[in-house]
């Protein structure tokens, strides 16, 4: 009988701690699942909620649509801030957020966000960065793996701001683009009718990217196909985009003035080199601007394979690049590309200054850091015209 | 002649002369691993190291230039290093006493306490990336805090290592005795209660030792995993992230020197602390 008890009891402290395993398993599973990354077979309409409100543009200070009862985006910053409930992911996603909180003379202090909007849900953190075509989205949706708060949301534009910095443009060497300028020209050729075929049939580009490997959802991969549709076309003040990937001076002057301003390094001698920095040390429009004034759009490519590494996973942020390799778009030109998808750190600049790809998707403020700490890098093409960064609130947590 | 009568004898070779030297020997054991680390270092700075392993001063900075960058950040690598140091060795002094009293548990009653020794196991075994995040959400609720709640998450990862650690090592001490001395104690009619402390407790501490040798430098690993998920910005680890993604190689170099010296350190605290409370056992 002793025996038998002992059993049981060994069975029953097995079963419950291989429970607490499961459970701390499925913890994290679903921490990350949250991101959206399970394929979403369901087909739950796109609630027209989400696109609601986020088309506003140059709207002022104050925050869009939101219902008369909820503080202006000053007050709701200030509360945030006082309260230590602002979350960025950092690693050098932060300097927009750096400079609002500056911009209001509050402490430049911010909560670590993860990857996915679990602390947002929990009011862990109350203003949360978000990027209008990813956690936006997820934030407002309720399809698969999103959190479906719908109206019930506000956010901060950095646009609206003034501290907005310039996102995903096309980069390489310096030392590539001297010596393969025909090739860069055709990739860039490309690349850029893959971005405008992809701005003006976004469910399309959707489906390409959604086959090309996602790692989100498909009606995710939508909704963010239709919002960076809307960073590529339009600029920082609003207005439309006339030229998709042209490098526009003045944004990328406020960028890189943004970034002088809050990138601290402690290397002290990169430090120096990034405050002296101008735009034309990280930008070269010549090879855009021969690429675009191509009327055949033939090349005599140097090199006729080459690779891009993307800053995250393979998702509709990118669909430019998928588009040109699914319509052929980098055969045409003599190419064929290699679409590299990055996730987690993958350092896109290190990637492509020691070779390993030949182009790369970063925002300029990283590429600029890179380049103060020794590297020679060169922005060839801009992409997002504005930026795609904001600060989503719930209304209940900043009523009156 | 004199000469002539000598006894033929073959000349020892400089080798065996050199092993059979127990001063000669002991000064080697220093000696070796101190030339190693000067040949390492020549290779580095000279860039001998760059060829070999066919990468560039850029992913490899210079030693010098970590250095300099080293010394122009002491007060902030070490603001760093103390959150870590702090989160490690919290982590590890709640973990290892939680893991022997597991362990004394087991040993009391083996019958039960085996198969949830087991199951320790596996938790040793659980990944510090899928641990951290968890345990950040499970902590959200500690305090209002953001720097406090991180740091309990942080500990409780660490806990959790070096508790499993502990456990299944100190296990063994409380149980595996020399041969004979159980049956000495049953001849005595010792009670159950004092072969434990005479018998059972003094032979687990050389094996608290091997664990610590284990757990000690993990539980400063794991502090260092899980500051890359941490709610609050600090510590080693995040900076280390922070200066890769940025490609800020020399600054994320000069943060992983400081994590080498803090293992070193905690491990030549160890070993002195082992010196001297073992001293009796040899």
């Amino acid at each position: 009988m002793k025996k038998r008890t002992v059993k049981m009891i060994n069975a029953v402290l097995a079963a419950t701690m291989g429970l607490t395993l499961m459970a701390a398993g499925c913890g994290s599973s679903s921490g990350s699942s949250s991101t959206g990354s399970t394929a979403a077979d369901t087909t739950a309409p796109e609630t027209s909620a989400a696109t609601e409100g986020t088309t506003s543009t140059a709207s002022g200070e104050e925050s869009s649509g939101a219902p008369g009862d909820v503080m202006s985006s000053e007050e709701i910053i200030r509360k945030a801030s006082g309260e230590g409930k602002i979350s960025n992911w950092g690693i050098g996603n932060q300097y927009e957020i750096l400079a609002l909180l500056a911009k209001y003379d509050l402490p430049l202090e911010y909560l670590s966000e993860d990857f996915t909007m679990d602390a947002f849900d929990d009011d862990t953190s109350t203003l949360a960065s978000a990027m209008t075509y990813n956690e936006l989205g997820l934030v407002k949706n309720s399809y698969d793996g999103a959190y479906g708060y719908g109206d019930t949301v506000g956010y901060i534009d950095m646009n609206d701001e003034g501290v907005a910095m310039l996102e995903d443009n096309i980069f390489c060497t310096k030392e590539f683009a001297a010596q393969n300028p025909e090739t860069v020209k055709a990739f860039l050729y490309a690349s850029i009718k893959g971005w405008q075929y992809a701005v003006e049939h976004p469910d399309e580009a959707a489906q390409i990217v959604y086959e090309a490997g996602s790692s989100v959802s498909q009606d995710h991969q939508k909704y963010m196909a239709s919002e960076v549709a809307k960073l590529v076309e339009t600029d920082m003040n609003g207005n439309t985009v006339t030229d998709i990937g042209k490098i526009d001076d003045a944004a990328m002057k406020q960028t890189l003035d943004i970034a002088q301003q809050y990138v601290t390094l402690d290397d002290s001698s990169a430090q120096e080199a990034f405050a002296a920095l101008t735009v034309d040390d990280i930008c070269d429009s010549s090879l855009y601007d021969a690429a675009m004034a191509s009327t055949d759009g033939k090349f005599n490519v140097e090199k006729n394979e080459v690779s891009i590494q993307l800053k995250w996973l393979p998702q509709a942020q990118f669909m430019g690049y998928y588009v040109a390799d699914a319509k052929g778009y980098y055969d045409e030109v003599g190419l064929k590309v290699n679409i590299v998808s990055g996730g987690g750190d993958i350092s896109e600049t290190t990637a492509v200054n020691n070779g390993t790809v030949d182009f790369g998707v970063t925002w300029p403020t990283n590429m600029a850091v890179a380049n103060a700490g020794g590297m020679n890098l060169v922005e060839v093409a801009q992409i997002f015209q504005r930026s795609g960064m904001t600060l989503v609130y719930k209304y209940d947590n900043f009523r009156k | 002649m004199a000469q002539t009568t000598q006894k033929i004898k073959r000349p020892k070779t400089l080798y065996q002369r050199f092993k059979e030297n127990s001063k000669a020997q002991s000064a080697a054991t220093i000696v070796m691993p101190v030339l190693l680390g000067v040949v390492i270092v020549i290779l580095w700075q000279s860039q001998a190291l760059h060829h070999l392993l066919r990468t560039n001063t850029f992913t490899l900075p210079l030693l010098t230039r970590i250095g300099e960058i080293f010394g122009e950040n002491l007060d902030k690598i070490w603001d760093n290093s103390v959150a870590t140091m702090t989160v490690a060795f919290v982590g590890l002094l709640i973990g290892s006493l939680l893991g022997y009293g597991v362990a004394i548990f087991a040993a009391l009653c083996p019958r039960v306490g085996k198969g949830g020794l087991t199951v320790i196991g596996a938790f040793a075994s659980i990944p510090v990336v899928a641990l951290a995040p968890v345990m950040n959400n499970w902590t959200k609720d500690v305090s209002d805090v953001a720097s406090v709640r991180s740091m309990v998450a942080k500990i409780l990862v660490v806990m959790l290592i070096a508790a499993a650690n502990m456990c299944l090592n100190a296990y063994r001490g409380l149980t595996e005795l020399k041969p004979y001395a159980m049956d000495l104690m049953d001849t005595y009619a010792a009670k159950k209660r004092t072969v434990f402390v005479k018998l059972q407790l003094p032979n687990s501490v050389p094996y608290i030792f091997t664990a610590l040798k284990v757990s000690v430098p993990s539980s400063i690993i794991t502090a260092i995993v899980s500051e890359y998920f941490a709610e609050y910005i600090i510590g080693v680890g995040r900076q280390i992230r922070e200066n890769i993604v940025l490609a800020q190689y020399p600054t994320a170099w000069a943060y992983i020197a400081a994590a080498c010296l803090l293992g070193v350190a905690a491990y030549v605290v160890l070993m002195i602390a082992q010196s001297i409370l073992l001293r009796r056992y040899h």
